[in-house]
């Protein structure tokens, strides 16, 4: 029985350590949810950094993340070794480098990994 | 001349006729037929294009491709999804293709009329085999597309389900993907316009009938309850739907089948849901076959989605054993075509009549041979056993007759003939069923929809008044219906998807 014990001790922490994560990033501003790591953009109220200013209600462009992530940097950050090379959810084996990065993560709001729709395998630095 | 008279203002006539007793159940269908039918007078248009495609899953990336080879000069394909793909980029990436390149290397003979005939075989009587021959005498053209534009296949062949012979390409990576990642490069290198959440909303007609363009809902996202906002699109050479199947349109599926409710899972991303091919009939299409709906024989009980153990056991059935856990007995040929297989899995329960998935076994040293064995085992969908009482104890198989199932179909390897249930055993040659063992447990998913819209071999959609083509309207892929009959075979929806694409492509270059 050890080794199984030691096994879901092991995915009580993961599990733990994901839900610390998401709790601490998801923080309310002044009337609305947001990022811990671009508080800046509450402090100005500068919804213009992401959203068209003349809609601000709509979502931002697909590509608006990019304005300041570099793709490639990303790409290196999560890339995966010998057979899941491909779950690297930045360059990933259906859509290549192409999933729009609101697919997967929420600014206002939790989110869960796209592939997690069909998959089982994790990411583990993913904040909800 | 008044055959030709516009489908939207015959039908709106039709919702006017039914009177007063018809009204409230049409009140909803009516307002957007209206609105459309008001559209067509004075149409404002935002876009315009030479080709629209609705849809990038193989039969638009297919069409958009060839449009361009022949040289089209403004194709836009519309995706209601964030991603490029639909379903083509998630299933098993396998490839039926006669007289092929790899069949000459390994000495296979085969032709189109073979491949045709199979899978006629397995409409059982109600497949178009016209539609059938055309794909299969293209299929060689199509891959070349694909190799073209970089894809990459395994360098050896598979036999599956139903398939006379060895025909079957796969991609190296196992998936779909593998085919339309490189199709999509393509296409942005032919200068292709790719719009996502791009949302198909209804067709638009002419004075005369003839579909010159779409509404598209602009900045759709799908699941958000973001439906975007409309534009009108003109196309100056009609438009091509290939928006796919509806697997996960479960009120759909299951007015067709009632048997396909929302327990059953799907092979398919959410998002194949069907709306395209319900505006195909909105605007007066013949629904082919719409009952028939596959489920896949190879997905698993214990995943989500098309997953890894699908892959695994298409490629394995042909050297494996599936046993009823009660029995430990084989109850069906492994490579029978899709649907004796999903039936015969199906009758397999426990004594409440609950499920209890069948066991499929396999030695290590076979199923080592593909990839997604590592994965399966990974996943924890799949197990490894060092010996036979292991593999019984754990799937709680009669030890006993699971023992002597082994050993009689290991005669059957020896012979060369299966005595039990007729598989083609060419694929299982010398390969005996020996410790240690890998397996899985089978359980039938929705895979694919046979049924849709009814279209000619060139892709046209006929109209169900008329039984003509309907002007400048045309589908290709699973949206279509009809081409397969009751059962369609695996690896035989790429080549129908990318032969009909192109020749859409084709038909409305000449138009």
């Amino acid at each position: 029985m050890m080794p199984y014990k030691k096994l879901m001790f092991a995915v009580l922490l993961v599990f733990i350590a994901c839900t610390v994560q998401a709790e601490e990033t998801l923080k309310q501003y002044d009337g609305i949810k947001g990022r811990s790591y671009h508080s800046d953009f509450y402090d100005g109220q500068s919804c213009d950094s992401c959203h068209d200013s003349k809609k601000p209600l709509n979502l931002p462009a697909d590509d608006a993340c990019l304005a300041c992530h570099d793709l490639d940097d990303l790409i290196k950050s999560t890339s995966r070794a010998g057979d899941e090379k491909w779950q690297n959810p930045h360059n990933n084996i259906h859509y290549g480098k192409d999933v729009p990065c609101m697919e997967c993560h929420g600014e206002h709001e939790s989110r869960k990994p796209l592939c997690q729709g069909c998959h089982t395998f994790k990411y583990e630095k993913f904040n909800q | 001349m008044k055959e030709e008279k516009g489908h939207q203002v015959d039908r709106r006539k039709f919702l006017v006729g039914m009177g007063i007793a018809g009204a409230a159940a049409t009140a909803t269908l009516a307002s957007p037929v209206l609105a459309a039918a008001g559209d067509r007078c004075e149409t404002k248009w935002d876009q315009e294009h030479e080709v629209v495609i609705i849809g990038s899953g193989f039969a638009g990336l297919a069409a958009a491709i060839q449009a361009k080879r022949l040289g089209a000069k403004d194709v836009v394909i519309f995706e209601k999804m964030a991603v490029f793909g639909g379903n083509s980029a998630f299933n098993g990436g396998m490839f039926a293709v006669p007289e092929s390149p790899l069949q000459k290397k390994e000495g296979i003979k085969d032709s189109p009329e073979a491949m045709a005939a199979d899978q006629a075989k397995a409409g059982r009587g109600i497949a178009n085999k016209e539609q059938l021959l055309h794909v299969a005498k293209r299929a060689k053209e199509a891959l070349q597309m694909t190799l073209d534009a970089g894809s990459e296949y395994f360098p050896y062949l598979q036999q599956l389900g139903g398939h006379s012979v060895p025909r079957t390409y796969q991609t190296t990576n196992a998936v779909g993907a593998g085919i339309t990642q490189p199709l999509l490069n393509e296409c942005k290198k032919l200068g292709v316009r790719l719009v996502n959440r791009a949302m198909f909303n209804s067709l638009i007609f002419d004075d005369k009938g003839k579909v010159v363009g779409a509404k598209i809902r602009e900045g759709y996202y799908f699941g958000r309850g973001k439906e975007g906002s409309p534009i009108n699109v003109r196309s100056q050479r009609g438009v091509l739907v290939a928006t796919g199947g509806f697997a996960r349109n479960v009120g759909l599926r299951s007015a067709q089948d009632p048997t396909l409710t929302a327990e059953v899972g799907s092979t398919n991303p959410p998002n194949a849901t069907g709306e395209g091919l319900l505006e195909l009939f909105h605007v007066g299409a013949v629904p082919v076959h719409m009952a028939h709906i596959q489920t896949g024989p190879w997905a698993s009980a214990d995943e989500d989605g098309f997953g890894y153990v699908s892959n695994y056991s298409i490629y394995n059935f042909a050297h494996s054993i599936s046993v009823y856990p009660k029995t430990g007995r084989r109850f069906m040929n492994e490579i029978a075509d899709r649907k004796t297989r999903s039936d015969a899995q199906l009758q397999c329960r426990d004594d409440t009549g609950n499920p209890l998935p069948p066991v499929t076994i396999t030695s290590y040293e076979h199923a080592k041979e593909h990839p997604t064995m590592k994965k399966v085992l990974k996943y924890g969908v799949g197990w490894k056993f060092d010996s036979v009482e292991e593999l019984a104890k754990h799937h709680n198989i009669p030890l006993k007759a699971l023992k002597e199932q082994i050993e009689e179909y290991n005669g059957y390897v020896k012979k060369g003939v299966d005595e039990q249930f007729g598989k083609p055993m060419a694929k299982a040659k010398g390969k005996y069923l020996k410790a240690p063992f890998v397996t899985v447990r089978n359980w039938p998913k929705v895979h694919y929809c046979q049924g849709g819209a009814l279209t000619d071999v060139n892709a046209r959609v006929i109209d169900s008044t008329t039984w003509k083509p309907i002007p400048g309207l045309y589908a290709a892929g699973e949206v279509a219906g009809g081409m397969h009959g009751v059962s369609r075979l695996g690896s035989c929806s790429i080549p129908d998807c990318m032969v009909m694409g192109m020749t859409a492509a084709e038909t409305m270059m000449k138009s």
